[in-house]
C-alpha cells in the first residue's frame, strides 16, 4: 500500500432511496434524460446487489427484491479506471 | 505497600515508543509507580525475559450471549485481551423487551452462528433495559466489557415487527435517539449497525429498514455523548464499500464522531480494491474525517457440516434454504432422495474446485476415520466418484456431523495484509470473537500478529504492533485511562515471551450450554495477564476468577 500523495479518486455517483422509492421512481428522478424502460434496466443493471437480492414477502410468501432504505444505488456503471 | 508488582520486564507501554526495562507497581487496581526500586507488595512477578504490555483490546466482538454464562469470554483472556467491545454489527442484547427475545435469538443464530439451545439453557432472561443488562453480565466479570448498543434492537424496541418492513416515522425516531440517550448515559461506548445482514428468516435485520435521516438523528446523539459508530458493511464489493466511506465520513464531518467499517479484507483478486477503499480513507482524513477500517490478522478459514448453515453456502440458496429451514432427519432425507439431490448437485456442481480442496477434519464413525485429513479430491478418487458427491456421502454416513475445513480462502497474502495492518488508517479488529462458532475460531488474533507479522515477518516492530491493539482501540472507543501503562492508568497488564507468543492450532471443544461445541484456539507465550491490578490468568495455573473486570463507558 502507497501512502504518497496520489489525485483524488472518482466518485461513482449514488443515491440513497426516498420513502417508498421504487425502480421507476428513482429512474423517472434521477435518469429523467432516458426513456424509462432503458433507466430502469440501467438502474437495475447497475445495482444488482439489490436488484438479484431475493427477499421472501412474508405477506405473500413470494421472493421480491425491495429497495431498502439504507440501500446504496448507483446511478452509473462501475468506473473502470484506477490510476 | 503495593499490591502487585511485576519485576524486570521488558516495558512496551502502548505508545509506540521503545521499550524499555523497569518495574511496575500496581495499588488499588491502578498502576502506581513505574521504574526500578519498587516497595515491597503482596504478590510479585519476576517478568524478566517478558514482555510487560498493556492488555490487549479487542474492538469487533460478539460475546454477547457468551458473557450471560461465562464472565471471562473464554478463551479471550488467555490470548492476553483484556478489554472486549461486543454489541457490534447492530446487534446487542440490550435493550430488549419480553416479547422480542426469540427475534433476536434468531438473530444472533443466523449471523453469529450463535446455537438456540444455548440461549434456552445458557440464559436466564432476566433484563429488558439496558442499564439492567449491564448489571446482570457485571455480576461476575473476569474480562472488561465495552459495551455498543445495537441499531436493530432499538428499532425493535421503539417499533416492534414494524422495524423489519418501513422507515421510522419522526416521533419513533425521537424515541430511538431518547432510548440511545439511555444507553450511553448508562454505559454504552457507542452504537452499531449494519447494512448487510439478515435474520433467521433471511429477511433484513431492521437496522437495513433505517433511512438517512434516522442515522443522522442517532448520530446526532452519539456526538453529544462523544461516541463511536462502528457499521457492518457490503464488504463483498469495493464500490459499495466506497460509497459506505464516503457515508461514513460525512457523518464524521456534520457530527464530529469517530466512525468504523469491519471488515476490510485483502487479497490478490481484490489487492487494487483495498488500495482504492484505503485511499479514500486518506482523502477523508484529509478533510477532518475521522473513519477508521478494521482489518484482521488471521487468514479466512471456513469449517462446517451439514447440521448448520454455513457462510460457505451464501450464494448457493437452494443449499442455504435447505440448511436454514430443515431439522437433521430432514436434510438427511433430501439428500438421500435422488429427485430432491439431484437439484442441490445441479447448483452446487460449479464450485466442484472449491469442494475439491476442502479437507475431511472430524469424523463419528470409525469407518471414516482413516479419511480424516484428506482432501475431498482424494477421497472422491477413492471412491470412485467427485467431491461434491464424496461430501455429501461422507455427511449421509456420519448422521450430518462429517466436518469439513475450507482453509486459506483469502486474506492470506503476508505482504499485502500486513501492509495494511501496519497502515496508519488502520484499526487492528475484526476478529468477530466470540461468534462464529461452528466456522472458525475467532481467537488468537493478536498472538498471530506479534507471532507471525511481527516476529516472523518482521512487518511492522512490537512497539508498534503492541500500540495497535492496545492505546489505538483504547483512544479510538473511549476507554479512558486504558490501554497504556503509566502511572495512574487502570492495571489491564499482558505479559508475554516474544519470542514464543503465537496462536495454536484450532480445535473443537464442547462447553456450550445446550451440549454445544465450537472452535477454539489456545495462546502460546502468553505468561500472565492482570486485570483492574489482579491476576486472571497465567499460564501455570489457568484462571484465577479475580471478577475484577468492569463494564467500561
Amino acid at each position: 500500500m502507497s501512502n504518497s500523495v496520489q489525485k483524488p479518486l472518482p466518485q461513482r455517483q449514488s443515491i440513497h432511496p426516498q420513502t417508498n422509492d421504487t425502480w421507476h421512481s428513482i429512474a423517472q428522478r434521477e435518469l429523467s434524460g432516458e426513456s424509462l424502460e432503458q433507466a430502469v434496466a440501467s438502474l437495475q443493471s447497475w445495482n444488482l446487489h439489490v436488484f438479484a437480492r431475493r427477499v421472501i414477502d412474508e405477506a405473500t410468501g413470494e421472493m421480491g427484491n425491495p429497495i431498502l432504505p439504507s440501500d446504496i444505488v448507483f446511478l452509473e456503471p462501475p468506473l473502470t479506471t484506477f490510476e | 505497600m503495593l499490591d502487585l508488582v511485576i519485576k524486570n520486564g521488558k516495558v512496551v507501554d502502548g505508545s509506540g515508543l521503545p521499550g524499555f526495562v523497569a518495574d511496575i507497581g500496581i495499588k488499588d487496581g491502578v498502576i502506581v509507580q513505574i521504574g526500578r526500586g519498587q516497595q515491597e507488595a503482596a504478590e510479585e512477578i519476576d517478568a524478566s525475559g517478558l514482555v510487560v504490555a498493556p492488555g490487549f483490546i479487542d474492538p469487533h466482538t460478539h460475546f454477547d450471549a457468551q458473557l450471560l454464562w461465562d464472565g471471562a469470554a473464554k478463551p479471550a483472556i488467555e490470548h492476553g485481551i483484556t478489554t472486549i467491545v461486543p454489541g457490534n454489527c447492530s446487534l446487542s442484547l440490550a435493550p430488549l423487551k419480553a416479547e422480542h427475545r426469540m427475534k433476536l435469538v434468531g438473530m444472533f443464530n443466523q449471523i453469529e452462528e450463535m446455537p438456540h439451545k444455548a440461549f434456552a439453557q445458557g440464559v436466564e432472561w432476566n433484563w429488558q433495559t439496558f442499564p439492567e443488562f449491564l448489571a446482570r453480565i457485571g455480576e461476575n466479570l473476569d474480562i472488561n466489557v465495552a459495551q455498543l448498543v445495537g441499531h436493530s434492537v432499538l428499532r425493535l424496541w421503539v417499533m416492534g415487527e414494524a422495524s423489519m418492513q418501513r422507515i421510522a416515522n419522526a416521533s419513533e425516531i425521537e424515541s430511538m435517539c431518547a432510548l440511545l440517550e439511555e444507553c450511553l448515559c448508562a454505559g454504552a461506548i457507542g452504537l452499531s449497525t449494519s447494512f448487510v445482514d439478515m435474520d433467521e428468516r433471511l429477511q433484513p435485520v431492521p437496522s437495513r429498514y433505517a433511512d438517512t435521516a434516522e442515522l443522522d438523528a442517532l448520530c446526532a446523539i452519539l456526538s453529544k455523548h462523544n461516541k463511536i459508530l462502528q457499521v457492518v458493511h457490503e464488504f463483498y464489493d469495493s464500490d459499495l464499500t466506497l460509497a459506505r466511506v464516503d457515508q461514513l465520513a460525512e457523518l464524521s464531518l456534520k457530527h464530529g464522531i469517530n466512525t468504523t467499517f469491519s471488515p476490510l479484507f485483502v487479497s490478490h483478486d481484490n489487492a487494487d480494491s483495498a488500495q482504492r477503499i484505503l485511499q479514500r480513507v486518506q482523502e477523508h482524513t484529509a478533510r477532518g474525517a475521522r473513519v477508521w477500517p478494521q482489518v484482521q490478522t488471521r487468514p479466512i478459514d471456513i469449517s462446517f457440516n451439514f447440521a448448520v448453515p454455513s457462510l460457505l453456502f451464501m450464494r448457493l440458496p437452494k443449499w442455504y434454504a435447505l440448511m436454514r429451514f430443515n431439522a437433521p432427519d430432514q436434510i438427511i432425507a433430501k439428500l438421500q432422495q435422488a429427485d430432491t439431490r439431484a437439484p442441490l448437485i445441479a447448483e452446487a456442481q460449479g464450485m466442484m474446485s472449491l469442494w475439491e480442496r476442502l479437507i475431511l477434519r472430524q469424523v463419528q464413525t470409525p469407518e471414516n476415520q482413516g479419511l480424516v485429513g484428506k482432501s475431498l479430491r482424494e477421497i472422491a478418487e477413492l471412491r470412485g466418484c467427485d467431491a461434491l458427491n464424496a461430501m455429501i456421502d461422507l455427511s449421509l454416513e456420519e448422521g450430518l456431523e462429517a466436518h469439513f475445513l475450507s482453509a486459506d480462502m483469502g486474506h492470506n497474502d503476508d505482504q499485502l495484509v500486513g501492509d495494511l495492518l501496519k497502515h496508519p488508517n488502520v484499526m487492528v479488529g475484526a476478529s468477530d470473537g466470540g461468534a462464529h462458532i461452528l466456522s472458525f475460531a475467532t481467537y488468537g488474533d493478536t498472538g498471530y500478529l506479534l507471532g507471525h507479522f511481527v516476529r516472523d515477518q518482521a512487518t511492522m516492530s512490537l512497539e508498534s504492533a503492541v500500540k495497535k491493539i492496545t492505546s489505538d482501540p483504547a483512544n479510538l472507543w473511549g476507554l479512558g485511562n486504558r490501554g497504556m501503562l503509566r502511572e495512574g492508568f487502570v492495571a489491564d497488564i499482558t505479559l508475554f515471551d516474544e519470542a514464543h507468543i503465537d496462536r495454536g492450532s484450532e480445535h473443537f471443544v464442547q462447553d456450550v450450554p445446550g451440549d454445544g461445541s465450537r472452535y477454539v484456539r489456545d495462546a502460546h507465550g502468553v505468561h500472565t495477564v492482570v486485570i483492574g491490578g489482579a491476576i486472571a490468568f497465567d499460564s501455570a495455573n489457568g484462571y484465577r476468577h479475580a471478577h475484577r473486570g468492569q463494564i467500561i463507558g
